[in-house]
């Protein structure tokens, strides 16, 4: 129910040796009060370094933590009022499951019968109510996985710290308790701080989702910005599955046109009013951009792409159509069946509102959908 | 023409049967995809193809003729393993090399093979890497390699994008049905991922204790699965479901759902009073503001799925669901709104509540 608030943080592992290792790059970042958020990046990207040191398992190595505005970072683990749910589960061993999740509530002191009420409540969110007298070693990793989630989230804490939450869960529960865990998290205004490797589990569960890569944060916005307004071609290709369709081109501006020559001999025109005229302006400075088109912007229709079918795969809700383009090959997704032979020929086409522009050095954006990043 | 022919197939270890009675027919050149969750024993069923163990009962003919007294490496079956099972002390080469070997081919025709097939994976630029200098993505082309080096007529490839990342999965995904037509084999191919089943399968052969429940295109185990189980395995989100009973009012047909009673198709009229369980894909319920007609319900959460959105309903009886419509969708409601939710007919389906069969409408 806390405001989180993450200033400069830096995190250096042996900064007196001869390799010091520099995890956490000059971190700000804000988790306002009720809000869920994603630490989101591969391994090695930083995220658990963040989530140890704002647990208190790891010391800053400078910057400040403050919850509410008062300081944490200086705190022991146990005065921060954290609810923490491992990858690892680290479930009490002589305990039952179900006293495992009361455990938590030990410290709360709260009368007998809301302690089991809560338990309780808890346990039927998690479908875990006929395992509570079990053990936690004669019960499946999943399971496991959901008493360690009942655990954390039964107590009433400042910050919920969730770490891989999900990974280990049944495919056919997994996207019911999803939806039970966020709305259970808003109808508690739980301030949350997610971390993951999965963008599934991110963009499901996340308001706000910060992409971490080198320790450094590339970009903190909701999962839909990340797809519509990517800050650079990092986050671009890591958001998004199957990645977004990446081209370098030649741009060719002129009073009533843009023309993008990909390499590889595919043309792209647009007339000039399908970008603002900032856009306009800022690509008659460029003579080469990047260009990111999302696989469910491509479409098979009458286009100026043109390429043979690699494969044509339908998938129940969406069929995936390989498309081999100027001897690379692009990925166009629709939401319904698509038929197109494997090896004959095939348009496709993008409208110059779903393009993403970004400098070819830098990696930064330029445009999105025609506008200025 | 028929390549490969399973002919009554049983195997049990000691009382413990795996499976039971299995037959299968794959026509040359056609990829087949096994598939069931861990346990169903579609491992096995690929030793007793490749020979390595034998039938407790039933034939493995290939091209018409029973395999049992011909030792595996006559069988002309090439095998890849979910964990690579690359041999360490050799190079990528000599692992590709093996079959070959094995056939006692001559070393000008075992370097023509070996690099044909390299060339084909994309991997003739680490053939001298030993397999600990691979990327892991290298290493399972490698084993493909191998398998398809000798040019088998049947090709088992035992879950073999497992343990790649979720990148290397999709590409490969994408370039093995080609991959596999050019090799002209005839190919068992086993997984566990209904994604990875679906899109290369020409047929889908779905194992579940120890039988085989449906043997169909990937269009049909989607749109008429046999029973539940196959409905279950195939979509994400999983297919909604409710126990409930058919009822008759007047000439309408419906069920209840959470207590509320819902229409469906009156081609269910036969099965009035039936016990059953009521099932709706994800993606077949429609959302409409309030006041049109279906089933009253409240969003619970709105959950986003890559280019989809799943919502979590509850409907005014109790009954949880879940909905998943294109990110793209004009109005997706917010959590807490109350809409009306209706199925599409080619999503739902009624099965059995004892025996799970899919009824049919």
């Amino acid at each position: 129910m806390g405001e989180l608030v993450l200033k400069n943080v830096e995190k250096i592992y042996r900064p007196n040796r001869k390799a010091p290792v520099h995890a956490v790059k000059t971190l700000n970042l804000t988790v306002k009060p009720g809000e869920i958020t994603a630490l989101l990046g591969s391994s090695g990207c930083g995220k658990t370094s963040i989530l140890r040191m704002i647990a208190g398992f790891e010391d800053v190595s400078s910057g400040t933590i403050t919850m509410d505005g008062k300081p944490i970072h200086t705190l022991p683990p146990v005065g921060r009022n954290v609810a923490m749910a491992f990858e690892t589960y680290s479930l009490y061993p002589p305990l039952t499951n179900g006293e495992n999740i009361s455990f938590a509530l030990k410290a709360q002191k709260l009368g007998v019968g809301e302690s089991d009420w809560r338990v309780k409540a808890i346990a039927e969110m998690l479908e875990i109510s006929d395992i509570l007298d079990k053990y936690p070693s004669s019960v499946s990793g999943g399971q496991q996985q959901r008493v360690s989630l009942g655990r954390a989230l039964v107590r009433d804490a400042s910050l919920y710290l969730l770490d891989e939450p999900m990974g280990q869960l049944e495919p056919r529960l997994r996207a019911v308790l999803r939806g039970r865990i966020k709305h259970y998290l808003r109808e508690n205004n739980c301030t949350t701080i997610l971390v993951t490797h999965d963008q599934t589990e991110a963009n499901a569960l996340a308001d706000r989702i910060a992409v971490m890569e080198g320790g450094v944060l590339q970009q903190y916005a909701t999962p839909a910005e990340l797809k519509v307004r990517p800050a650079n071609l990092f986050t671009g290709t890591f958001i998004g599955e199957p990645p977004m369709n990446v081209f370098f081109a030649d741009v060719a501006v002129n009073a009533k046109n843009v023309t993008f020559k990909i390499d590889g001999g595919v043309t792209l025109d647009y007339p000039a009013a399908a970008l603002s005229k900032d856009v306009n302006r800022l690509l008659s400075s460029h003579d080469r951009v990047g260009i990111g088109i999302r696989p469910h912007a491509l479409h098979v229709e009458k286009g100026s792409i043109k390429g043979k079918v690699v494969a044509c795969q339908w998938l129940g809700d969406q069929t995936h159509v390989a498309v081999e383009v100027a001897g690379r090959t692009v990925v166009s997704i629709a939401h319904d069946m698509v038929k197109a032979k494997t090896g004959s020929n095939i348009q496709l086409n993008v409208a110059a509102s779903d393009l993403h522009l970004f400098n070819p050095v830098t990696g930064n954006a330029i445009a999105h959908g025609g506008d200025l990043a | 023409m028929i390549q490969l022919a399973l002919k009554s197939i049983s195997k049990s270890f000691g009382a413990f049967n795996v499976f039971e009675d299995l037959n299968l027919q794959a026509q040359a050149g056609e990829i087949v995809v096994i598939f069931g969750g861990s346990g169903t024993g579609k491992t096995i069923l690929l030793r007793l193809i490749a020979g390595v163990q034998e039938p407790t009962s039933g034939s493995i003919e290939i091209e018409g003729n029973d395999v049992a007294d011909i030792a595996p490496e006559h069988r002309n079956v090439g095998m890849a393993f979910q964990n690579f099972a690359l041999f360490p002390h050799m190079s990528a080469a000599e692992n590709i090399a093996t079959p070959l070997i094995a056939q006692r081919a001559g070393a000008s025709a075992v370097k023509a093979g070996v690099d044909k097939v390299a060339r084909l994976l994309k991997i003739d630029h680490v053939l001298d890497h030993a397999p600990r200098e691979l990327s892991n993505g290298q290493k399972q082309r490698t084993a493909l390699a191998r398998a398809l080096a000798a040019e088998p007529r049947i090709l088992l490839l035992d879950d073999p994008l497992r343990n790649v990342d979720a990148k290397l999965r999709f590409e490969m995904r994408i370039e093995l049905p080609r991959l596999l037509r050019e090799s002209g084999a005839t190919v068992l191919y086993v997984t566990q991922d209904y994604k990875e089943a679906m899109a290369l399968g020409d047929r889908i052969a779905v194992l579940a204790s120890g039988k085989f429940v449906q043997i169909a295109s990937p269009e049909d185990i989607y749109m008429k699965p046999a029973n539940l189980s196959v409905a279950s395995l195939f979509g994400d989100p999983s297919i909604n479901t409710a126990e409930t009973a058919v009822e008759v009012t007047g000439k309408i047909i419906s069920v209840r759902l959470g207590g509320v009673q819902v229409t469906i198709d009156s081609a269910y009229k036969s099965y009035i009073g039936r016990a059953v369980v009521f099932g709706v894909r994800a993606e077949s319920v429609a959302l409409a503001g309030p006041k049109s007609a279906g089933l009253a319900a409240t969003v619970m959460a709105v959950t986003p799925l890559n280019e989809r959105t799943v919502l979590l309903l509850k409907s005014e009886g109790g009954w949880e669901f879940l909905a998943s419509l294109p990110s793209s969708s004009p109005n997706i409601p917010k959590p807490g709104a109350n809409v009306k939710a209706t199925f599409q007919s080619s999503g739902t389906h009624l099965f059995d509540k004892t025996s799970g069969e899919r009824l049919h409408g």
